[in-house]
């Protein structure tokens, strides 16, 4: 059956004379593109629908008047086109001429020079006059914060504008027309977008720049490293470009990040958080023997999650040879989840990934705030919302204005009640599927209007749920960090995995840090630690640390290379951007004995049981092909798991009265390493409602101190007026290494103390 | 030329001219009497003169063909690539570099380099620039590139330094803006010598 579907979406076409294969639906220049045809465009871009706006990838279709749109124009079988011909090449060339009508010139400063659309197609279409003008405007540059606007170089080609629709969602740009004088407008100026830099990254020309890069340095000058994003586990594809400091100082720095605009995104954190490098850093041999000692007698050594697969082999072999227990709180609690998630499933891993997730028609977000969580699974899900027109039902005890216009359904629950609500899901979904009995009959037990009163979500609210999901197909639930740290954790990740089996829900476990999946599948995790620690990036008697305030210097993520197992299931390589002058910990662990010359010599031995696969470092490819399919290291293999999984009976659901604080770091901050970008750099805040304000009686602007998981914060209330509810927001940024002490559910009621000011 | 007569390496005999000189005395009596000759005929005098007119000519005259330097320099044809210029806008005194870096990319001997940045009035400014003089062959492509005429050869030709990397930045470079109205513009490389009119010689032909 599948042969046979193949063969009927199969459809063959000669462009220029050349043989070409495609698939129904395809247009004509994503087949020319597959096939390694040049087709010029300046308006079409990839990831998002045709814009069409341009006119440069008209092509002649034999039998059909007039010239097509390649880029919009979906082929049809048999269909002979050409590509190039007298009549087109002129009207390209009348297009650019266009493009060019009062065009400044100033290439000789512009950041876009050498690697600008506009420059290159002048060239190749042999504009060297100018035979017509218009009557020229004053448009000065604007500033919109991370980004400056320069609307005297803008070509309208809209790109930015459909990106922040279709891709971040966060609908800040628009077209304001009128011919000549047609801008694009900031329509969030005072309240300020998310600063991704999306906009930026597509414009084919100067007009879109980042204003700490502006003016710093020609495109031709940088030299780009190939690099993995480490701020959360989306791993974006990314380069760092480095270059001299200064003339007087020949130390390599970043000057900006650049990533595969055509087909991959960032958000802001990677794409403007790159300067947090411990820098200057020598070989303190003292400190190192010291490191070594403290390592050898550890019993425990604490770790963030935010470190590459082959450091986290190195520290699951310093276990084998020590029995040292290896303590990581942002993986533990994922590593149990996934457990137990797949003893129902059967399957070694989740089923989800982002490219599915952006074309699915039904989504359920559960458990986390995902817009701050996870950026990229956010745009994801925008993708869906306005291509697919998906419904998109968002389970929180938290509104999040950031993510309502793709929202269509909000359900909130109260704080605690995870397990409930992940009952009634499980209640609701596998509602017409065909589970085993034994399901059945437990789903049949589960007292829906109890749970439902408890967790406060209206029995109506899951029928309207489930109605919006008729007749739709490509289901996505996309789990996060909220439900990992929860007490009955493991009973909602059985759950949930219920849904992933017998639904056709695919199931997306977001990991909750840059590598926790990796980790989790890498390392014996233990639950507590115990007596003298050795701490990565974490607070410990002995402090290894990147960020330049341990006992002994560590590299950051971005001067080092290796690979990340992102949310995607993908093993991904990084390189080092910048060069590191001191210890690793591959020098520690060859000092007690556990020998590799090199970190990287690790990724070819990680281990093949748990789905990796034997390739050597060097060997990973990291690329996107002419048509955007991805070819970054590998997948994950998905293996058989025992499906031994055996469900609790749901509990009370604990209450949680008054005042309630949510640990969440805000939009681009992910970590003590973003806080250390000088671009990101936002106060921590303790954000909160009217409500939680009234509740708590905090004056805006109060000085509080509150304790947390034995971390003591001390912030400013903010009453922030988008909020609603009796949930506080408390980021983590902040908090150096202490912030990797952060272990238990994400809700709690601290005691808020107000500090003398 | 044919092949054959190409072959021929016999150099006795091709068109050389040869000068009609006297026959060299054989006989004693005959060298005896051309010393003579020579000595009476006073030949010596006239070198010995040429001499006294020109020393006569330096002292009272002021017109000495030997050149004092370094107290004095010959002057240099606007063609001679020495070490660069920076040259200012006439109307604003604004330097006229704007920072394309093209300069710094042609460079065959990659020994310019620079460092800009976004200033106050959003512009790009050069903050820094350099040219490593130990390395710089002199080959002009940067004054050639240049779109602002800014970067240019000027005659200073010394270049003799205690190390082998001698660096110069943009304001040793810049025309200084109390100088600004004696900056002269680059003629370019096809210039002739401001004083071309005065150098002309007939031709050896006339003759
Ligand atoms: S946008 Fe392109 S063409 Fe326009 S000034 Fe910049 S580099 Fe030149
Ligand atoms: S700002 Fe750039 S991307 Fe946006 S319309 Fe103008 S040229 Fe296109
Ligand atoms: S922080 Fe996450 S979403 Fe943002 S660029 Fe980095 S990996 Fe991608
Ligand atoms: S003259 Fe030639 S070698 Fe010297 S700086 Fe200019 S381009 Fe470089
Ligand atoms: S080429 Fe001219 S304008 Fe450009 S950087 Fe060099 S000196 Fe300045
Ligand atoms: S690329 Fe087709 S219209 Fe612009």
């Amino acid at each position: 059956m599948t042969a046979k579907k193949i063969d009927t979406n199969n459809i063959t076409l000669t462009i220029d004379g050349k043989n070409c294969q495609g698939s129904k639906g395809d247009t004509i220049l994503t087949i020319a593109r597959a096939n390694d045809i040049y087709i010029p465009t300046m308006c079409y871009l990839t990831k998002v629908e045709p814009i069409a706006s341009c006119r440069m990838c008209v092509v002649n279709v034999e039998g059909v008047d007039g010239m097509i749109l390649s880029c919009q124009e979906k082929a049809v079988d048999g269909a002979v086109v050409t590509t190039s011909n007298d009549a087109i090449d002129k009207q390209r060339q009348s297009i650019m001429k266009l493009y060019d009508v009062n065009h400044p010139l100033e290439c000789g400063v512009c950041d876009k020079s050498g690697e600008c659309d506009l420059q290159n197609k002048t060239m190749e279409f042999d504009v060297d006059q100018q035979s017509f003008t218009t009557r020229d405007q004053h448009r000065p540059v604007q500033n919109w914060g991370f980004i400056s606007y320069d609307p005297a170089l803008c070509i309208m080609c809209e790109k930015c504008v459909h990106v922040c629709t279709q891709i971040v969602g966060d609908d800040v740009l628009a077209i304001s027309a009128g011919g000549y004088n047609s801008t694009i407008i900031n329509t969030k100026q005072d309240e300020q977008c998310s600063n991704c830099g999306e906009c930026m990254s597509v414009c084919p020309v100067g007009a879109l720049v980042s204003t700490d890069f502006k003016y710093s340095s020609n495109a031709w000058e940088l030299e780009k490293i190939p690099a993995s994003c480490s701020h959360c586990s989306a791993t974006c594809q990314m380069s760092y470009e480095i270059k001299d400091t200064a003339i007087g100082n020949r130390q390599k720095k970043i000057y900006r990040v650049t990533n595969n605009y055509e087909f991959s995104s960032l958000c802001g954190a990677g794409r403007f958080g790159f300067d947090y490098a411990n820098e200057s850093v020598g070989k303190d041999s003292e400190a190192f023997t010291r490191a070594v000692e403290a390592v050898k007698k550890a019993e425990s050594i604490n770790f963030t999650a935010t470190i590459t697969n082959e450091e986290a082999m190195i520290l699951q072999s310093i276990k084998q040879k020590y029995q040292t227990k290896l303590i990581c709180n942002e993986a533990r609690g994922y590593q149990k989840f996934l457990e137990a998630f797949c003893s129902m499933t059967g399957k070694s891993l989740y089923s989800g990934n982002l490219k599915n997730l952006s074309t699915s028609r039904g989504i359920i977000v559960f458990g986390t705030r995902i817009n701050d969580d996870n950026p990229m699974v956010k745009y994801h899900i925008t993708m869906a919302s306005r291509r697919e027109r998906a419904r998109v039902a968002y389970m929180h005890p938290i509104e999040d204005a950031s993510i309502q216009s793709i929202v269509t359904q909000f359900i909130k629950y109260e704080v605690g009640s995870e397990e409930g609500v992940a009952a009634l899901l499980a209640h609701t979904l596998l509602d017409s599927q065909k589970p085993t009995k034994a399901v059945q009959a437990y789903l049949d037990d589960l007292d829906i209007g109890n749970l439902s009163a408890e967790s406060n979500i209206g029995e109506e609210e899951l029928d309207a749920l489930l109605h919006s999901f008729d007749k739709k197909r490509g289901f996505t639930l996309v789990v996060g960090a909220d439900i990992y740290t929860h007490p009955k954790a493991e009973n909602i990740a059985k759950l949930l995995g219920l849904i992933e089996a017998y639904s056709d829900f695919e199931v997306l476990l977001v990991p909750p840090a840059t590598n926790a999946l990796g980790v989790a599948l890498l390392c014996d995790l233990d639950d507590d630690a115990q007596g003298y620690s050795v701490g990565y990036n974490a607070k410990a008697n002995f402090v290894l640390s990147a960020l330049g305030d341990g006992d002994l210097d560590m590299p950051a993520l971005n001067q080092q290379e290796g690979s990340f197992t992102s949310l995607d299931k993908r093993v991904v390589p990084t390189n080092a951007g910048l060069s590191y002058g001191g210890y690793i910990l591959n020098d520690i662990a060859n000092a007690l004995g556990i020998h590799t010359i090199n970190t990287i010599d690790y990724t070819v031995k990680l281990p093949i049981e748990k789905g990796y696969q034997s390739i050597e470092f060097d060997d990973l490819p990291d690329y996107y092909n002419s048509i955007g399919e991805e070819h970054r290291g590998y997948l994950l293999k998905q293996s058989r798991y025992k499906k031994d999984g055996k469900l609790d009976e749901v509990s009370t659901l604990p209450t949680y009265d008054g005042s309630v604080v949510y640990h969440c770091n805000t939009n681009n901050q992910f970590s003590t390493f973003t806080n250390s970008c000088e671009q990101l750099q936002t106060e921590a805040l303790l954000r909160g409602s009217a409500q939680f304000a009234s509740i708590t009686k905090l004056q805006d602007g109060a000085k509080i101190k509150f304790e947390l998981d034995g971390v003591l914060y001390e912030r400013v209330f903010m009453i922030d007026t988008s909020m609603k509810g009796t949930v506080a927001i408390n980021p983590s940024f902040d908090m150096g290494l202490s912030s990797s002490t952060v272990s238990s559910y994400r809700f709690s009621q601290p005691k808020l103390e107000t500090m003398d000011s | 030329m044919s092949l054959e007569e190409f072959k021929n390496r016999n150099v006795g005999e091709q068109s050389y001219k040869m000068l009609d000189l006297k026959h060299t005395p054989k006989s004693s009596m005959g060298k005896f009497g051309q010393v003579v000759e020579r000595t009476v005929k006073g030949e010596l005098f006239v070198g010995l003169w040429v001499t006294l007119r020109e020393m006569g000519n330096a002292l009272f005259k002021d017109n000495m063909h030997t050149i004092k330097y370094p107290l004095e320099k010959l002057p240099i044809s606007p063609r001679y690539r020495a070490i660069h210029d920076m040259l200012r806008l006439l109307e604003s005194g604004h330097y006229r570099c704007i920072g394309c870096g093209l300069c710094e990319k042609i460079c065959i001997s990659d020994c310019i380099k620079m460092d800009t940045r976004y200033d106050e009035n959003q512009r790009k400014e050069v903050s820094e620039y350099t040219i490593n003089f130990g390395r710089c062959i002199f080959c002009g492509y940067c004054a050639e590139v240049c779109p602002e005429l800014a970067i240019v050869h000027g005659g200073r030709y010394e270049t003799a330094s205690e190390q082998r990397a001698s660096f110069s930045l943009f304001e040793d470079m810049l025309t200084p803006i109390d100088a600004l109205k004696q900056q002269k513009e680059y003629d370019g490389f096809g210039a002739v010598s401001p004083n071309a009119d005065d150098n002309i010689k007939q031709t050896p032909l006339a003759y």
